[in-house]
């Protein structure tokens, strides 16, 4: 698949995801029951899946893991669940994350 | 958005399209790095969950409309409006005017929404890549992810996910992604079982 379609594809799936959760319900009488065991599997996916991503993201580098302190992006993550514990706030981890991230550059390169 | 590898055109539809900042800020790291379709799928219906339980609220008010009104009507639908609307028709219960309180609340938001949306669009190339921002976009993603971890179930779940993504980071095809979401959901129901 191309570049070009992978992203016009993702595009229209974000859009999807827009229509059915927001208009899903006003379009469709009952709320249709799926089994339980799915449900509860289905709740815990989605973090994992995130993880799965950020993790490699934030660990390696050039196809290497990079568990150094002079892995800024890393250093920066942990800052930013730091953040994020004592904050609750998104804007904040997201801040302070990429402060993180700017000052020890700045600092170390 | 256009940071991301999105093309103008394709950085407006996501736009006009998903009008959801929250959900958009999740899927465009996902699209960065390329992760699986059914990932960025899953991703945008979480963040985007809180308005399956908007639009019951708003129901009834919707419920007299044709079918292609009701589609339009949810779309319409955001955080500041819903609370807006919803404080609105419980000082003012007897109005007739529900409909068309929401109606101009919303539109007005979806413009001043889009807006500044299109304007960050166009300005983009005026920011330099050197700032490091798609960092930006993995931070995100992982405010998303603590808060999910407050319970002892999907903490082991998310930890068993992040080990499994080491070791299998060079898995072809993103396969060590459904390793490690397999992985993860396993752990968590086990906890969870034994929690219960």
């Amino acid at each position: 698949m191309s570049q070009t379609a992978y992203l016009w594809l993702g595009i229209a799936l974000l859009a999807l995801s827009t229509v059915l959760t927001r208009s899903g319900m006003l379009l469709v009488g009952e709320r249709l029951r799926l089994p339980v065991r799915f449900t509860a599997a289905l709740r815990y996916a989605p973090a994992c899946a995130l993880t799965a991503i950020i993790v490699p993201d934030l660990m390696f580098a050039s196809g290497q893991l990079q568990l150094q302190l002079d892995n800024f992006r890393l250093m920066a993550g942990i800052v930013a669940v730091g953040v994020f514990a004592a904050s609750r706030s998104t804007i904040g981890t997201i801040a302070g994350g990429m402060i993180a991230f700017w000052v020890l550059r700045a600092w170390f390169i | 958005m256009v940071k991301a590898g999105l093309s103008v055109p394709q950085a407006l539809g996501m736009t006009f399209t998903a009008y959801a900042g929250s959900a958009q800020l999740a899927v465009l790291p996902l699209l960065a790095v390329g992760a699986p379709l059914w990932v960025l799928f899953f991703t945008a219906v979480l963040v985007n969950l809180r308005f399956v339980v908007y639009s019951m609220t708003v129901r009834d008010v919707f419920a007299p409309q044709t079918a292609p009104r009701r589609l339009g009507l949810g779309y319409l639908i955001g955080d500041i409006v819903l609370v807006k609307f919803l404080a609105f028709r419980h000082n003012e219960p007897q109005s007739p005017h529900h409909l068309r309180y929401f109606v101009t609340g919303a539109t007005f938001n979806w413009l001043v929404w889009q807006v500044a949306s299109v304007t960050g669009i166009l300005a983009a190339d005026s920011i330099p890549l050197d700032w490091g921002l798609e960092l930006a976009g993995t931070l995100a993603l992982l405010a998303l992810v603590v808060p999910a971890c407050a319970q002892w179930p999907p903490l082991a779940g998310v930890a068993t996910a992040a080990l499994l993504s080491v070791v299998t980071f060079h898995w072809p095809m993103k396969l060590g992604l459904l390793a490690a979401v397999a992985g993860g959901v396993a752990v968590a129901l086990l906890f969870e079982r034994r929690a219960a």
